[in-house]
Order: C-alpha cells, then sequence, then structure tokens
C-alpha cells in the first residue's frame, strides 16, 4: 500500500510550490494542439526544468495516438518520460478558451492542458496527489476550470493544498 | 490479499491519480483486504492484478491483462465508485 505517500503530501503545499503564478498562462489565442503543448511548456524550458527534446516527445506522443493525455472534463495532462528531457520536476497549466482538439480529434476538446515534467518516478508523486484529489472533487474542478487569471487560479489551487 | 492496479502509458501521470483514488474510493466504501498499485503498461502481465483500470484510450492495448475495468474519465470520483464498486462485488470482496 502507498496511501503513506498522500498522507504526507497534504501537509506540504507542493502544488503551489511548483505551480507558481508565472507558470500559470492564459493566453488570448492558441493556435491548436500543437501550439498549446509549445506555450504551456514555455515557463519549463524558460527555467530549464526540462529540454526541447521534452517538448518534442510530448508532440510526438500525442501526434502518435496519444490522446490518454485527456483526463476528462476537459482536462489534459501533458506529459512524456522523464527521460526524455526532464532535468528537474516541474509543472505549468494553461487554460484556453474556445477549447483546441487534442490531435486534432473531435472526441478530445481541452480547455485546460497541465503540462507535468517528473524528474523521476517518485518525486512528483506528492504534488501529483494533490492535483488528483483536486481534480476528482467536483466543486474545485469546476473553480479551476472557471479561472480566468493566475491569481484565481491560484486560490483554487491553494485551497487545494488543504 | 486482492490487488488492483491503475494502469496506463508512462505510469506516471494519469495512473497514479487514479490509484490514488481507488484508494480513497475503496476507504469510503469500507472495503478492506485490497491493494492499490500503479504502474505502465509495459511491465504489467496477465495476472498481475485482479482487477486492472485503465483509460478508455489503452483499453484494447491493455485487453490482455484479464479483468479490465475502462475509465471513460480518470478524474470522475462517481464513475470510479460504481466501477470500483462492481469489481469488489466481482471478487467477492464486498464491505462487511
Amino acid at each position: 500500500m502507498r496511501s503513506g505517500v498522500a498522507e504526507t503530501s497534504e501537509a506540504r503545499p507542493l502544488l503551489t510550490q511548483y505551480l507558481t503564478e508565472q507558470n500559470l498562462l492564459f493566453p488570448e489565442r492558441v493556435d491548436g494542439w500543437r501550439d498549446a503543448i509549445e506555450r504551456v511548456s514555455a515557463p519549463l524550458l524558460a527555467d530549464g526544468a526540462i529540454t526541447r527534446e521534452y517538448v518534442d516527445a510530448m508532440l510526438t506522443s500525442i501526434a502518435g495516438g496519444g490522446t490518454y493525455i485527456d483526463l476528462g472534463y476537459q482536462i489534459a495532462l501533458a506529459h512524456a518520460r522523464p527521460e526524455s528531457g526532464v532535468v528537474r520536476t516541474g509543472l505549468s497549466a494553461m487554460w484556453v478558451r474556445p477549447a483546441v482538439l487534442l490531435n486534432d480529434e473531435a472526441a478530445h476538446p481541452i480547455t485546460l492542458f497541465v503540462c507535468m515534467a517528473a524528474a523521476d518516478s517518485t518525486e512528483h508523486l506528492a504534488a501529483m496527489a494533490q492535483l488528483g484529489s483536486l481534480l476528482s472533487d467536483d466543486a474545485a474542478r469546476e473553480s479551476l476550470l472557471a479561472a480566468t487569471d493566475p491569481a484565481a487560479a491560484l486560490a483554487v489551487l491553494t485551497a487545494g493544498e488543504h | 490479499m486482492a490487488k488492483f492496479l491503475a494502469v496506463c502509458s508512462t505510469g506516471l501521470g494519469s495512473s497514479f491519480m487514479v490509484h490514488m483514488n481507488i484508494e480513497k474510493v475503496l476507504k469510503e466504501l469500507g472495503v478492506d483486504g485490497v491493494t492499490v498499485d500503479h504502474a505502465d503498461l509495459g511491465s504489467v502481465a496477465a495476472g498481475d492484478a485482479d482487477a486492472v483500470f485503465v483509460g478508455r484510450d489503452i483499453a484494447e492495448a491493455a485487453g490482455h491483462l484479464g479483468d479490465v475495468v475502462v475509465l471513460d474519465s480518470i478524474i470522475d470520483i462517481n464513475e470510479l465508485r460504481a466501477k470500483v464498486e462492481a469489481a469488489t462485488v466481482r471478487h467477492g470482496l464486498a464491505a462487511s
């Protein structure tokens, strides 16, 4: 059983440690899913958490049918393998209006992209537990999706840590 | 002890979310005696778990893993609750 992972994580502000204000993006216009992946990964690329290889790995994965990153409720968790260009663990998020179609597939409209870079297979788990718990909560998820600026998003994420 | 396994392509993101939510749901249902874990599709073999929970995109690829439970949304806790409960019944694990 790994329940201890979640119990530990709930006491620490890991989600907003990664999802800082500069990593919460609200672009006016996004030109399709490739542009969305480029944009949401830009803060992680800029601060050195990932290399260009990671962005390309995500693009290749999605283009190859990797729409499993669609979590439902128009939320996508964009990620690739740690060995594909992750330097250190990082998260970023981007709100998109109107929705873009993941891999141009009508079955996968996305309005919130979360980009996850996991430096190894365990370090990011506490933050992921918080994110999963938040996204699985109807009220919290709706508030997060409805955010229109970083401050509103941060307020929901902060509440999700408790 | 029964084992439920959440599986996704990388074993890093969505499977961990499902893993945590299965544990949450089992607790709510009052079902003990189930080990929950997560893994990537490539490292799982048939017989590794009593029930394997996957997103619909890898449903076909995971078809050989035995009792495969396909989730339409991996963050829909209501869907998961219903499907976990059904799995506990199938495996004779219903709450006492």
